[in-house]
């Protein structure tokens, strides 16, 4: 039998609608979970990737050595808190720390964000997302809430073990958390704002570029050049034009979200207090901040091609 | 075959996207300055102070190494990277004189954006000042800090293949964060050799810099560390197995 035969007898014996197309593979018979189920699917997977977990032991590294990093003051803490029988020890406060790390999470970012972004688009695998189930919406929204939550293991993981540490310092264990009960509120609202403030604009820096290493030199320089410009503008310039620098900021609107919602006031040497605008209105800026890089990153994705 | 070598890395590095914004980067603190001189009605040292500051904590620790770190892992990196460096071995050319060439480059470019930030912002704010004579003093210990930096990234990108992301650990991690809390880390850091020089080479009395090294060390230092990083680039470039990668 030649091939061309072959060929022809096939034509005849399969569905007639997909005669052309049919090459003889074995379909896919199972049940098919939809869009949902695929949204969190790359959710769960881009989380895993933001850790490393499944990767090669490289990819742990750097943030497995960060997340280390974010954890000292907290790790101080509760061994003072477990040594010394003393009340009222405090090394460090919850609405200093973000600000006492500051450095650790921009590197965290530079690190995390091009992973979860950049390699898609490094190796064309956008492409077959996008003919799949997913929306070009769906994986931009997906991708923002991994990095949101791979944000929260140097936020809200600390704050929590500098709580229970604290706790551990006092004499009652009990008496301590219903005392410091207001605590709690604060420590998941800044937590989960400032990783989305955070989250947002380093997977919108991300999102520009497949390569890696351009993101996350364009990601550290977005977090500390403007802060060095914020401290720079406001100390030394006495105009009140140049004191709106510090909403431009990210780490500083971080600060002074963090102080605004534990309702204590920057230190006075603190850039914030220096400008000497009311810590609502850095709560408000950056929530247009992280809403604005919300909106472009969906944008981009709209766009981008695939 | 130095200068040619050289002349052509400078126009292929020079033309890049990256260059426009390290410029670009480079300028935000001559902008500044330009900023605090129109604003400001400075009262005594004012104008040394915020002169130290934008010199000594934002153009030597990031505008430096950042531009430094772009331009040194990519002149002869890109080459490695895009498989050219095979036509340029090839040639019948001591490979040191290579790394000479390659060097060379990449300290024009780097120097030529530090220069204009720090003449720049240091004549705009201390022009018609005494403590004028800080801006020759960075000029002259930045060219040094440059070439440093330059070496070290140049012999990082011959090692490893992605040497931007181990050369932007060295300086935000080791040269940046740590220094913060170990004082030892200054006497293996460009930058703090760069300001250390500096500090040496003028009379102005800068009060942010307590606690650099001293002139004579880091002076050492950066001359030990520039020859080690050439020594260790020429070797490995000597090593390198054209037929392998091609």
């Amino acid at each position: 039998m030649t091939s061309t035969e072959r060929g022809s007898q096939h034509v005849q014996t399969s569905n007639e609608a997909s005669s052309i197309y049919d090459l003889g593979y074995r379909r896919y018979e199972g049940e098919r979970l939809g869009r949902s189920q695929a949204v969190r699917a790359l959710y769960r997977e881009s989380l895993r990737a933001a850790f490393g977990l499944g990767r090669s032991w490289s990819a742990k590294v750097g943030p497995a050595i960060l997340i280390f990093f974010a954890l000292i003051p907290a790790l101080i803490q509760l061994a003072i808190g477990a040594l010394v029988p003393v009340d009222e020890i405090e090394f460090i406060s919850h609405d200093d720390y973000y600000s006492d790390i500051k450095f650790i999470m921009a590197l965290y970012v530079g690190v995390v964000a091009p992973d979860l972004v950049g390699r898609d688009q490094r190796n064309r695998s956008l492409t077959l997302y996008f003919t799949r189930a997913i929306t070009r919406f769906d994986y931009a929204f997906a991708k923002l809430l991994a990095m949101t939550t791979a944000m929260l293991a140097i936020t809200l993981v600390p704050q929590l073990l500098l709580l229970i540490g604290n706790a551990l310092a006092s004499d009652e264990f009990g008496t301590f958390l219903s005392e410091n009960w207001d605590q709690v509120f604060p420590i998941f609202g800044t937590a989960f704002a400032g990783s989305w403030l955070l989250a947002s604009i380093g997977t919108l820096i991300a999102a520009q570029t497949p390569q890696r290493a351009f993101a996350t030199v364009g990601i550290i320089v977005a977090f500390l050049l403007p802060l060095a410009i914020a401290a720079v503008l406001v100390q030394e310039i006495h105009a009140s034009w140049a004191d709106l620098a510090v909403f431009l900021s990210p780490m500083d609107l971080l600060d002074g979200i963090t102080y605004w919602m534990f309702r204590t006031d920057p230190a006075p040497e603190d850039i914030i207090a220096m400008a000497g605008y009311a810590l609502h209105w850095s709560a408000l800026a950056g929530l247009v901040v992280a809403l604005g890089a919300t909106g472009l990153l969906l944008r981009r994705y709209a766009r981008i091609q695939a | 075959m130095i200068p040619l070598i050289a002349g052509v890395t400078l126009r292929q590095v020079g033309r890049q996207r990256r260059m426009t914004m390290l410029i670009l980067l480079g300028l935000v603190p001559v902008l500044i300055s330009l900023l605090f001189r129109l604003t400001v009605e400075p009262i005594g040292n004012d104008y040394i102070q915020f002169s130290t500051g934008i010199l000594a904590t934002f153009v030597v620790p990031l505008v430096l190494p950042l531009t430094a770190l772009l331009i040194g892992t990519s002149v002869l990196g890109q080459d490695i990277e895009e498989g050219t460096v095979a036509y340029l071995l090839a040639k019948p050319l001591a490979r040191w004189k290579v790394i000479v060439a390659k060097v060379i480059a990449g300290w024009c470019l780097t120097y030529a954006v530090v220069l204009l930030s720090i003449v720049g912002s240091g004549g705009i704010v201390l022009f018609g000042e005494d403590a004028i004579s800080m801006v020759p003093a960075f000029v002259i210990a930045s060219a040094g800090g440059s070439l440093a930096y330059i070496v070290v990234f140049v012999a990082l990108s011959l090692r490893f293949s992605r040497s931007l992301i181990i050369g932007l650990a060295y300086v935000f991690v080791w040269e940046a964060l740590l220094a913060q809390f170990i004082s030892g880390v200054r006497f293996l850091s460009v930058s703090a050799y760069t300001v250390g020089i500096a500090d040496g080479l003028t009379d102005v009395e800068m009060e942010i810099l307590d606690g650099t090294l001293a002139f004579a060390p880091a002076i050492i230092l950066l001359v030990v560390l520039v020859a080690v990083g050439t020594w260790y680039s020429v070797r490995a470039l000597t090593r390198y197995q054209i037929a392998e990668r091609v």
